[in-house]
């Protein structure tokens, strides 16, 4: 009977100390890996839609509540502010649209002042190769530069890829979804910047 | 003096993984290159020093049957920790090696040696035990890493080394090339021990 | 996923990327157990035994403890203790009920604790969001593509009795030369689910 309260105590005890060790540990990493992953999984895409910033847009970071996801957990949106001399002029964030092989993730960058497009970058499909997939090409996305953002985009606006319909649509749904959000949150991304 | 020899060992008397055939899982998968190579080597000291260190301090408390259990969670701790650590702070690291490293928590090394030694000798040998195989085991995984990005990415730690006119021989960082180069290696090791135990017993008549 | 779509997926994680030739998992026991055909296949029907039912829990209790509590970092932890503690009960349960299955595998299941192939498992099928049916699909097709590798493997080595082989390589060594060239004929899958 000692014997088997001496194991309950003692692997009860080690599980106690390590459970608290690794949550203190997680509070201390929380911020620094959120930081880390943003920055090698983000940055590439939101140096090729923003220019001339002097800031850390990952840094900068903002992060606005838009609704729940279907658990109920709270999603937010994460906004990327260029900034020069402490001046937010342009901000970068993600749009999704489905084209054909599943959902596109699209981060483009909008110029405030000019209000237009400085720049888009696809971050996720699932497109085919040699079709679809030439969205992420340069010729494609390049056309997205400097068009208004007065009215919502069409596949006329762009130079879509003929034989991938589908794709370009949904590049061009993906990058209208993310403009509908800046109308929405205008206020709060120019603030929060 | 006995601290040093615990230390030492690790070095050739039971270099991980030749001498000591464990853990060969993160050593086939990860060394495609020196870099990935050293970092999995020094996660994995990182947790036996460590574990080792903990199961030793423990070991008069921990009754023997449940130490398994235990050393297991204090092992997962550990391995948890740096998981935690190297997202925060080494990200590019972390993500290539990937699942190998919540699976240090199964390398049998670790577990091996909280069993065979740690939960029987005193602190200060436990941890050079652990620091000593860790790093025999760090500097094998170096080794083999570089030999195979070498002749099978023509660089060594992301520099060209063998020219830019070298027609990389890919086989060596594919799978098939893991258990071949780690065979011949281990034929290798062989081969200079079987030498160096010939040549003493020379010496000796 | 369409029924062709599942047939690729199993056939993929069987051949193509086999867990033990193209992702290394579970090397310990393949060249631990291996030189002997009766031990590679006592363990092999262990593994799928195990990897499947490891599979199954772990996915429930990533999305109905972990994930709940927002505790997904301690995932390494309680998916170790809940595979070691599958492993106890059913080394129970089967010396129990099923004391001649138990004879056959018994010595094998502690084994298993520290097979990395089904801690691996368990963390991919999260990792890649599998769903809980393609959680057990993947989970079994894995485990009999261990079994595959481990059970050729063991066809293999049980020649090299009548083989003579250079000193140096004897044993280990040899053993890994030869599970490299069985992933090369493995790799020649590739080309059956490729370009997908």
């Amino acid at each position: 009977m000692k014997d088997i309260l001496k194991m309950v105590v003692v692997l009860t005890l080690i599980c106690a100390v390590s459970g608290l060790t690794l949550a203190a540990v997680y509070d201390v990493t929380k911020g620094p890996i959120e930081y880390a992953r943003l920055k090698n999984v983000k940055e590439p895409a939101v140096k090729a839609v923003l220019s001339g910033y002097d800031n850390d847009p990952i840094k900068d970071r903002v992060q606005i509540p838009i609704g729940t996801d279907k658990k109920g957990k709270p999603v937010n949106l994460v906004v990327f502010p260029a900034k020069k001399g402490g001046k937010t002029f342009a901000v970068a964030f993600e749009g999704a649209g489905s084209g054909y092989g599943g959902n596109i993730g699209v981060m483009v960058g909008f110029n405030l002042a000019d209000n237009n497009i400085s720049g888009i970058s696809i971050v996720g499909h699932s497109e085919t190769p040699g079709l679809g997939a030439r969205i992420t090409e340069t010729q494609f996305t390049d056309s997205f530069k400097g068009k208004s953002l007065a009215k919502e985009l069409t596949t006329d606006d762009i130079n879509a890829l003929s034989g991938a319909t589908l794709s370009s649509k949904g590049s061009v749904a993906a990058v209208n979804q993310a403009r509908g959000l800046l109308e929405k949150y205008r206020d709060k991304i120019v603030q929060g910047g | 003096m006995a601290v040093v020899k615990e230390f030492t060992k690790g070095f050739w008397d039971v270099l991980p993984p030749f001498r000591l055939v464990l853990g060969l899982c993160p050593v086939l998968a990860v060394t495609t290159s020196a870099e990935n190579g050293a970092g999995m080597g020094l996660a994995t000291t990182f947790v036996l020093v460590c574990s080792n260190v903990l199961v030793s301090l423990l070991r008069k408390i921990i009754p023997s049957k449940v130490r398994i259990a235990a050393y297991i969670v204090i092992i997962a701790s550990f391995v948890v920790m740096v998981e935690l650590l190297m997202q925060a702070y080494s990200y590019p690291l972390y993500q290539a090696l990937g699942i190998f490293i919540p699976l240090i928590v199964v390398n049998c090394i670790i577990l091996g040696r909280a069993e065979a030694f740690a939960g029987k000798n005193g602190v200060a040998a436990s941890a050079a035990d652990g620091l000593g195989i860790g790093l025999g085991f760090t500097i094998s995984l170096f080794v083999l890493g570089g030999i195979r990005e070498i002749i099978g990415n023509g660089t060594f730690l992301g520099l060209h080394v063998l020219g830019t006119g070298y027609e990389p021989f890919t086989f060596m960082v594919r799978a098939p090339g893991a258990f071949v180069s780690l065979g011949v290696m281990l034929a290798l090791i062989n081969w200079i021990s079987a030498r160096l135990e010939a040549r003493k017993r020379r010496n000796a008549s | 996923m369409s029924f062709g779509d599942y047939m690729l997926f199993i056939v993929g994680a069987i051949l193509v990327n086999n867990i033990l030739l193209a992702k290394f998992l579970g090397n310990c026991p393949f060249l631990g157990v291996s030189r002997r055909m009766d031990t590679a296949t006592g363990m092999s029907m262990a593994v799928i035994f195990v990897m499947t039912m490891a599979g199954m829990i772990t996915w429930l209790v990533q999305y109905y403890v972990l994930e709940p509590l927002s505790i997904e970092y301690l995932q390494t932890i309680a998916f170790i203790l809940v595979i070691a503690a599958l492993v106890q009960l059913v080394e129970i349960v089967m010396q129990k009920s099923l004391p001649a299955l138990y004879r056959a595998l018994g010595i094998f299941l502690p084994l298993i604790t520290t097979n990395c192939a089904v801690l691996g498992v368990a963390i991919i099928n999260i990792k890649e969001e599998y769903n809980f049916l393609d959680t057990v699909i993947f989970s079994f097709a894995s485990a009999v593509g261990y079994s595959l590798a481990l059970i050729l493997f063991a066809g293999i080595r049980e020649r090299f009795v009548l083989a003579r082989i250079p000193k140096v390589f004897d044993g280990t060594a040899i053993g890994l030369v030869t599970a490299g060239f069985l992933a090369l004929a493995f790799s020649g899958f590739a080309g059956l689910v490729g370009g997908h």
